[in-house]
């Protein structure tokens, strides 16, 4: 008591001495005086914030205080017990927090209420969180949906995916709200078959940022989520086993790329979409099946996805690979230049360089090459050829013609590598020079350097910004208002295209495409734009 | 939890443009944005960092919201509107940084925050620096609307 004694006579340096001690000291016996200024403050803010500084250390030395302290009848020395409360995580504090819990209905105390619960963590704290789930406070909400994922409490699930179904009712869908989020989460987090197989049927989720939370969640979830997805692979929705691929993909376990080898020799994966999907995904994971697989993969005759099996093959270059490939490309079939085309559409610098060794088959790449009109590919493959050193390399790179100089621009925006590769060559192939992003974002930033395009071709579904997203503010844009902005989309749904539509789009195309039906949509667009 | 390190924010943002605007905001629903863009006429930004953790908080006002907080603030001593905006903007950027932050370290979580930076221009936008999803909540008042977006990990 000593130390406090006269406190409010001394002078600020000798206040603020006494209470940096107290906080060090953590002496019981100060608590009644500094209780006192903390209810009857000093006036001086300096002062007074560290008398609460010093309270809070002190309170942490004495859990009875604090328990007698959260029936007080003030209301700041109230709250300040409840976060002293779950700082030092003090158990028998638990029971009367969880009564305050159950009768208190202010939402800024009841927040206080819950973080400190949620810092004790006590052997029967779930229920208490359950009874918040479905609090009008959005907030109160969420945290109580992240509990439920930290008490893994198997009684939350039905509120949770009520939750995320709610989220895609029509007035819902347009955004995502934080406790579709928290839902989310907390369905991964609690992991249990029911909950997985549902953030599995819901990968296609109406609301773009909900169906990247439950990507991310999934894969996140690595292995323990593998199994749910092979029924996917199945499922009547393309975009779900599209989807699932993907995400079999993003995991990048064996186990997943043994699972799509068997959807593969199922028969489940004729559509080409889903086809295209699953070689990425295989190229990505690169397990002996899915080289296997993937080799299978240069008998189709879609560029598009023959140029996903060559970015996969790229990427897992091994000598039994390499033979096939030359084997192929020499056989002389129709598809052989088709394969030589996509290993320089998709700028395989590596199989490039070791085929090219093959004998009969450096002419075929050299005539695929000499054809692109992408003078960023042609000089990516000169560089290689001279690296390459020898004298017919040598003479190869010096022989590559040179592109015509493009006038126009034309910004494509894709995740997909493979994708982007397709965009660069047609559009270069149009005489466009092209500005490629993996993303919105990305594509916004060409916006905002100052680049200029004439036409825009844009993916819907995208991580980090979505294309309905870009093309909104594309629309915003100076010199943007009446750009052509055609939308690739695999989406069913009318619903996703309207909303589209309604950010700006001047048309869509749907995946998969030949190249030629990309560039008659694109030829209308510019026509449409310059009779108007 | 995001939501306790967000709430304060929320707070104060209520409490400061209540105090020295004389505006009074009604909150919207929090939702999650994707990407890490904040549009708006006039942002406040500040970064964050303490207890391993960093992020960023953004207050974008539309035009006529930041406008009419200057005239509420100032009166008819406006000189430059303009510069006055961004001095206001900026100021209660740094009051709404200051209050959370002094709540949040009554809570033991000590957080330092940066200068606020100011940036003016139609429908601007500005990148926050963090992974994690970033949580948005709307604000309405009658002379416009407000959002901040929080983002932390």
């Amino acid at each position: 008591m000593a130390t406090l004694e006269g406190f409010r006579n001394k002078d600020f340096l000798d206040q603020i001495t006494i209470l940096n001690d107290i906080a060090g000291s953590k002496t019981p016996q100060d608590l009644p005086a500094l209780i006192d200024l903390f209810a009857n403050p000093t006036g001086d803010t300096g002062v007074d914030y560290m008398v609460v500084g010093a309270l809070n250390a002190v309170l942490g030395t004495s859990e009875s205080a604090v328990i007698e302290g959260l029936a007080s009848a003030s209301v700041p020395f109230r709250t300040l017990c409840i976060r002293t409360a779950g700082e030092y995580a003090f158990a028998s504090a638990a029971e009367p927090l969880s009564a305050m819990a159950a009768s208190e209905t202010d939402p800024d105390l009841l927040v206080e209420i819950l973080a400190s619960l949620a810092k004790i963590r006590p052997a029967g704290g779930a229920a208490v969180f359950r009874a918040f789930l479905e609090h009008p406070d959005a907030m109160l909400a969420a945290m109580a949906m992240e509990m439920a994922g930290v008490y893994a409490d198997p009684l939350a699930l039905p509120t949770l995916m009520d939750t995320v179904k709610g989220a895609e009712a029509d007035d819902a869908y347009d955004t995502c709200g934080i406790t579709t989020w928290k839902a989310i989460d907390a369905l991964a987090a609690i992991a249990t078959p029911e909950s997985l197989a549902f953030l599995v049927e819901c990968v296609h989720h109406k609301n773009p940022t909900a169906r990247r939370i439950i990507t991310d969640a999934l894969v996140r979830l690595g292995e323990t989520a593998l199994p749910y997805l092979e029924p996917a692979y199945s499922a009547a929705s393309l975009d779900m086993r599209i989807l699932a691929c993907n995400i079999a993909g993003f995991i990048g376990l064996r186990k997943g790329a043994d699972a799509l080898v068997r959807a593969f020799d199922t028969g489940r994966f004729t559509d080409p979409n889903v086809r295209y999907a699953a070689f990425e995904a295989l190229g990505r994971i690169g397990t002996l099946k899915g080289l296997v697989c993937l080799v299978d993969g240069l008998e189709e005759n879609d560029e598009l996805i023959l140029m996903a099996v060559v970015t996969g093959l790229e990427r897992h270059a091994a000598p039994g690979v390499l033979k096939t490939i030359a084997e192929r490309i020499t056989a002389g079939t129709e598809n052989s230049p088709r394969i030589a085309k996509a290993i320089i559409a998709s700028r395989a610098l590596r199989l490039f360089q070791e085929l090219y060794k093959e004998p009969g088959v450096a002419e075929s790449l050299m005539t695929a090459l000499c054809q692109s009109q992408d003078q960023d590919i042609l000089d990516a493959f000169a560089q290689r050829l001279k690296q390459m050193g020898t004298d017919a390399a040598c003479a190869d790179a010096a022989s590559l013609p040179r592109a015509k100089a493009a006038t126009r621009k034309a910004l494509a925006v894709d995740d997909s590598k493979s994708m982007l590769a397709l965009y660069r060559n047609i559009l270069t192939d149009m005489g466009f020079e092209p500005l490629l992003a993996s993303n919105g974002q990305e594509a916004y930033a060409f916006v905002e350097s100052g680049e200029f395009a004439d036409v825009v071709v844009t993916d819907m579904n995208m991580p980090i910004m979505d294309g309905v997203e870009l093309v909104a503010k594309l629309r915003g844009a100076l010199g943007y208002e009446d750009t052509p902005i055609l939308m690739v989309t695999t989406e069913s749904e009318n619903s996703q295209r309207d909303v589209a539509h309604k950010a700006g789009v001047s048309g869509f195309i749907t995946k998969p495409f030949k190249p030629e039906a990309l560039k008659t949509a694109l030829r209308q667009l510019l026509g449409a734009q310059r009779e108007s | 939890m995001d939501v306790e390190l967000a709430k304060p924010f929320v707070k104060a943002a209520v409490d400061v443009i209540g105090t020295m605007a004389f505006i009074t905001p009604r909150a919207g629903k929090p939702f999650v944005k994707k990407n890490t863009i904040a549009t708006g006429d006039v942002t406040g930004l500040v970064g964050l960092t303490g207890d391993g953790k960093r992020g960023s908080v953004s207050i974008s006002f539309q035009k006529s919201c930041a406008v009419a907080m200057v005239k509420n603030m100032l009166g008819d001593d406006i000189q430059d509107i303009l510069q006055d905006v961004k001095d206001a903007v900026g100021e209660i950027t740094n009051m709404i940084s200051g209050q959370a932050r002094a709540g949040l370290a009554e809570k033991g979580l000590v957080l330092q925050g940066s200068t606020p930076t100011v940036i003016m221009g139609d429908n601007h936008s500005i990148t926050h620096i963090a992974k994690s999803p970033i949580m948005a909540i709307p604000f309405e008042t009658d002379q416009g609307n407000f959002t901040i977006e929080f983002c932390f990990e």
